[in-house]
This record gives structure tokens, C-alpha cells and sequence, in this order.
């Protein structure tokens, strides 16, 4: 095989693996965004539900009204909460539960009625499980953890 | 690992840092050796496998460390870098080889460096808290280079930039550039609640006029001046303020901040060209320089010329003649590039330099919430981006030529070693945690 045919050869070669290189670029940068966003949907993921209670002959019964429950749920009367409450007593960004550190947090934001926790007012953030009862004004909700 | 594999849920197979890093290696790593190849099948004198050989050694053992030290890093960093490391050995074997024994070696200290960076504990913090400290050894370095400055080459009118020891030289504007990126990053990070406060909606703009940011703003111009008229060093003045001002504009978000400095620019470079014959010489070669091409303008000609040679596809390593510009090894390794590997090459380079400048970016991003952290980033990737902008759109005749060095490929060990550093920060800060305090 004469020189130039073997320059010829590598100069192509070379070539070659430079558009593979940045293939290998483009794919490592891909799968990257692809696990980033899986992250960000994790997030969005609806962890379970707030289902509203209806007071039935004294009893407190479950509605068909329910909301998913999200990393951060927002409860109040503003309309762009997750939860948005219909209760004269409500304030506009009411109360807020958090997922943080694997556990579910419910924190009043300074709310002018409060919020309780099953029956008991809440002063500070505090671990809320499943089947809690949360209440705002007139209005309960179960929450309902997958 | 083929292409094909690809699993559709990323979730049930996340990418693994090493992985990814191992295949860029092992592809950057083959076209080196194909390249190598090609120049000992020349067969000149000087040119053999041991650049090769100590890359591999380079790469396999940072690899190792990193896969020991962060498994979770930025896959993208330390490959990109030895690519591009490893190309630049290449090409001055091929342009030089009489420098490429230095080159290699400066490329083990740049290993080591980044392998110190990476190893001593709690090292972001211990630049914050000692920035003053690091500041009055980078002002230190530049009184030392104005007074005791000296230049390899020996002759008396080029600027006198390194700090020499016996047979070895170092720029000591490289190691002044990280200083002040980190200061800054610290600096403004302290002043970021205050910052911040000022753009809230009711808060009044003018607020923006504040001496805390004019301050260190005109204080840096300060700097570059001194730079520039004390050591003619044109590229670095330039590459201090663009980044300086950028960091502040991440910091602040004032947009006539960017207005304000460009025409800061301007202005110096206005009086600049009327008082310095090398500012004057680099803006009419800019402007046409084929009134003069047998002469003044020779290196951005024949530049100009490599490239239409490159064409697409290149010359072929060897094949071309970049030797007709003047030190062609050191600021001008793009048109060499452009000229052996021609269009392909040079979008390959600048991809490459484009997506490490992208994940610095992307690092400080995710960073958002520690401010210190997120700046130091964001500087970081800014001087690699900035530097490459300025040198490769010199070399092209977009810009007038500002004499920095592309980074990682162009000789000199400084440069290189201080490319390792950065890179080796922005591992650091790749691996941090997005919360935990600032």
C-alpha cells in the first residue's frame, strides 16, 4: 500500500472519529438532560390526594371533590393554589404542604384564621401523615398518601 | 455501551458519570492516536509515540481519581479537557517539536494540579475565607511581573510578561486570573443580598448607581489599564474586564451595566489606539490588513490563508504548511487546526470548548440558590469561553487580535495549567449540593 493512500486512509479516519466524538457529545448531553427532567417530573409526580369532606347528619363523610397532592401543595382561597378553598375564612395563600426530606410537612402561612390539624390548631410546621384530617375555616380535608 | 441501547426511562438506568467519561476518553483517545500515527508515518525528526503514551497515562490515572473522588461529577469536564489538552500536544509535535517534550510535561503538572484541586478538603471555602490573602498575592504577581517581567524570546521590546526562574518561564497573568475570578465570585456574593434588593419592584433603578457597584467596577477598569499600559499585554486587559463585567451582570441583572462597560471599552480602546503603536498595529491590520501583508500583517494573512486552504475536510495532520506563520504554536494553533482539519476540525474544537463553557454555565445554574458557589462557576466557565472567543475570532480577523492563548491547545505551560485548575474548580463545584446553607 503506497503512502499517500495510507494518509489518505487516516486523514478519513480521522475525520470519522471526530464526528463520532461529537456524537458521543451530543448523546452523553442528552441522556444527562433526559435524567434532569426525570428529576423535574419526580417532582411534579402526584404523591396522593386531599380529599374534601362533607358534613352528611353529623358525620363527616368523603366528596367526590379531590385534589392531587404534589411536592408543594398550596391551600387558600387565591385561585392559583393547588387547593383552592371556597371558605369565607380563608385566607388568600392559606396554608402550604411540603414534601421535605421524605416527610410531609403541613405549615399555615400566616393565615388570619389558621389552619388546624385534626382539630388541634396549628403554630408551626408540623409532620402530617395519612388519613389526617386538615381544616380550614369550614372546610376539611383527608389527606390520602400513596 | 452502542448508541442502540438507549433505554427509553432514564429513570431505571440514570447515566453513569464514569461510563459517559470513559467512552469520550477512548474516542478522544483514538483520534489522537490515529493522528500520531499519521505524523510518525511522515516520519520527521522529533515525532513519536511518547506524547501518546504519557496522555494515556494522564487520562487513565485521572479517571481513576475522579471515579475514587466524585462519583457523581460533571462526565462531560475532565474528557473535554483532555481532549483538547491532548489534541494541542499533537498539533506542537507536528508545528514544533522541539517544545512538545515541554508541553508534555506541563501537561502532567496540569493533571497533577487538577488532581490537587480535587483532593484538598473543603478548598472552595478556604478560597472565600482567604480572599483578601489572595488577592494581595495576585496584586503581588503583577507588581512582581512589572518590575522583574522578563520574556523567553529575550528580546528587549516584546512584552514582558513571565516571571522567570533559571530555564523556566511563567505567566503569572494566568494564575492572576483565577485569583480574581474567585475574589470576585466572593466578593460579589457578599453584596448579592444587596444586589438583589435593588431591582425588587417598588425599589427605584437608580439605586443601581450605587458606590458598591460602580466601586469595584471602576477599580477592575483600574486594573486592566494598569495592565495594559505597564505591560502592553492588550489580550489579557481585555479578557480581565469582559469577565469581570459579565460576573457582575450574572450578579447584579442590570443590563446597562453590559451598555456601560462595552462603551468603557471602547473608550480605552479609543485612547489606547491613539497613545500604544501595538493597539494601533493590531486595529488597522484588523481593519485591512492586506495594505501590508508582506510585513505587519504577515501573521494574520497567511492565518487567513490556512484557513481557505482547510477547506472542509483539512489538509490531513502534516499535509498543510502552517508553518508559514509566525509562531503558529502558540496564539494562532486555531489556524493550524483550520488548515489540517479544516471546517470540521474547528467545529469540533469549538464545540468542544462551547459545551465545557455550557456545563460551567449549567453547573452555576443549578447552583442558583449559593450564590458564592453559582459566581464562582459562572467566572470560571466565563474566562475559558471569553478567552477562546477573543483568540479565535483574532485569528479569523472578526475582532481585532488580542494576543491570549487558546486555552488548552495552544503552547505554554501556564496557560495549560491554569486551564487544568479551572476545570478541576469547576468538578468541584459540579459535585456540590444544590441546598445546605449558601
Amino acid at each position: 500500500m503506497s503512502t499517500p493512500v495510507a494518509f489518505f486512509i487516516l486523514r478519513i479516519a480521522s475525520a470519522l472519529t471526530l464526528l463520532v466524538l461529537l456524537g458521543a457529545l451530543f448523546w452523553v448531553m442528552w441522556r444527562d438532560f433526559a435524567t434532569a427532567s426525570e428529576e423535574v417530573d419526580a417532582n411534579r409526580r402526584v404523591h396522593g390526594r386531599l380529599v374534601r369532606l362533607q358534613e352528611i347528619d353529623g358525620r363527616y363523610v368523603a366528596s367526590p371533590e379531590a385534589f392531587p397532592l404534589l411536592t408543594l401543595t398550596s391551600m387558600g382561597r387565591g385561585p392559583t393554589n393547588v387547593v383552592p378553598v371556597e371558605d369565607t375564612f380563608a385566607s388568600t395563600d392559606h396554608a402550604l404542604i411540603a414534601l421535605r426530606g421524605g416527610r410531609w410537612w403541613l405549615e399555615d402561612r400566616e393565615s388570619t384564621n389558621g389552619t388546624s390539624l385534626n382539630g388541634i390548631a396549628i403554630d408551626q410546621p408540623i409532620i402530617v401523615t395519612d388519613g389526617d384530617i386538615i381544616s380550614i375555616g369550614q372546610s376539611h380535608y383527608r389527606l390520602e398518601l400513596e | 455501551m452502542s448508541a442502540t441501547s438507549i433505554p427509553q426511562s432514564a429513570e431505571h438506568n440514570p447515566l453513569i458519570p464514569a461510563q459517559a467519561e470513559r467512552i469520550l476518553l477512548v474516542v478522544a483517545g483514538v483520534f489522537l492516536t490515529i493522528n500520531t500515527l499519521a505524523l510518525v508515518l511522515r516520519g520527521a525528526a522529533g515525532r513519536d509515540w511518547l506524547p501518546l503514551l504519557i496522555w494515556v497515562i494522564c487520562a487513565t490515572a485521572g479517571h481513576w481519581w475522579l471515579n475514587r473522588r466524585f462519583p457523581w461529577r460533571d462526565p462531560l469536564l475532565f474528557p473535554l479537557a483532555m481532549f483538547l489538552g491532548g489534541w494541542g500536544i499533537v498539533i506542537i509535535e507536528r508545528l514544533a517539536p522541539l517544545f512538545a517534550e515541554r508541553q508534555m510535561i506541563w501537561l502532567v503538572v496540569g493533571v497533577v494540579a487538577l488532581g490537587i484541586v480535587t483532593a484538598v478538603p473543603q478548598l472552595l471555602r478556604l478560597l472565600r475565607d482567604y480572599r483578601y490573602t489572595l488577592l494581595l498575592i495576585g496584586l503581588a504577581l503583577l507588581l512582581a511581573t512589572i518590575i522583574f517581567g522578563t520574556n523567553p524570546s529575550g528580546q528587549a521590546s516584546a512584552p514582558q510578561l513571565w516571571l522567570g526562574f533559571d530555564t523556566i518561564f511563567f505567566q503569572p497573568s494566568e494564575v492572576l486570573k483565577i485569583i480574581l475570578v474567585v475574589f470576585l465570585a466572593s466578593y460579589l456574593a457578599e453584596q448579592y443580598p444587596m444586589l438583589r434588593a435593588l431591582q425588587t419592584p417598588t425599589g427605584r433603578r437608580n439605586a443601581g448607581l450605587s458606590p458598591r457597584i460602580i466601586g469595584p467596577m471602576l477599580l477592575m477598569w483600574g486594573l486592566s489599564v494598569v495592565v495594559l499600559i505597564w505591560q502592553r499585554d492588550l489580550g489579557t486587559a481585555t479578557l480581565f474586564f469582559i469577565v469581570f463585567l459579565l460576573l457582575l451582570y450574572v450578579a447584579s441583572g442590570f443590563t446597562w451595566l453590559l451598555v456601560g462597560g462595552a462603551l468603557l471599552i471602547v473608550a480605552a480602546g479609543v485612547v489606547a489606539y491613539a497613545l500604544f503603536d501595538v493597539v494601533q498595529l493590531r486595529v488597522d491590520i484588523w481593519l485591512n490588513p492586506w495594505i501590508d501583508a508582506d510585513n505587519r500583517a504577515f501573521q494574520i494573512v497567511q492565518s487567513l490563508f490556512a484557513f481557505a486552504q482547510g477547506s472542509v475536510f483539512g489538509q490531513g495532520i502534516g499535509g498543510g504548511s502552517p508553518g508559514y506563520i509566525p509562531v503558529v504554536h502558540s496564539d494562532f494553533v486555531f489556524a493550524a487546526i483550520a488548515e489540517e482539519w479544516g471546517l470540521l476540525g474547528v467545529i469540533a474544537m469549538l464545540t468542544s470548548i462551547a459545551v465545557l463553557v455550557a456545563r460551567g454555565m449549567r453547573t452555576a445554574a443549578r447552583l442558583n440558590r449559593r450564590a458564592y458557589l453559582s459566581l464562582l462557576a459562572a467566572g470560571l466557565s466565563l474566562l475559558i469561553g471569553v478567552q477562546s472567543l477573543l483568540i479565535t475570532g483574532g485569528v479569523l480577523k472578526l475582532i481585532p487580535l488580542t494576543g491570549v492563548t487558546l486555552p488548552f491547545m495552544s503552547y505554554g505551560g501556564s496557560s495549560l495549567v491554569a486551564n487544568f485548575i479551572i476545570v478541576g474548580l469547576l468538578l468541584r463545584l459540579s459535585t456540590e449540593d444544590v441546598d445546605r446553607g449558601a
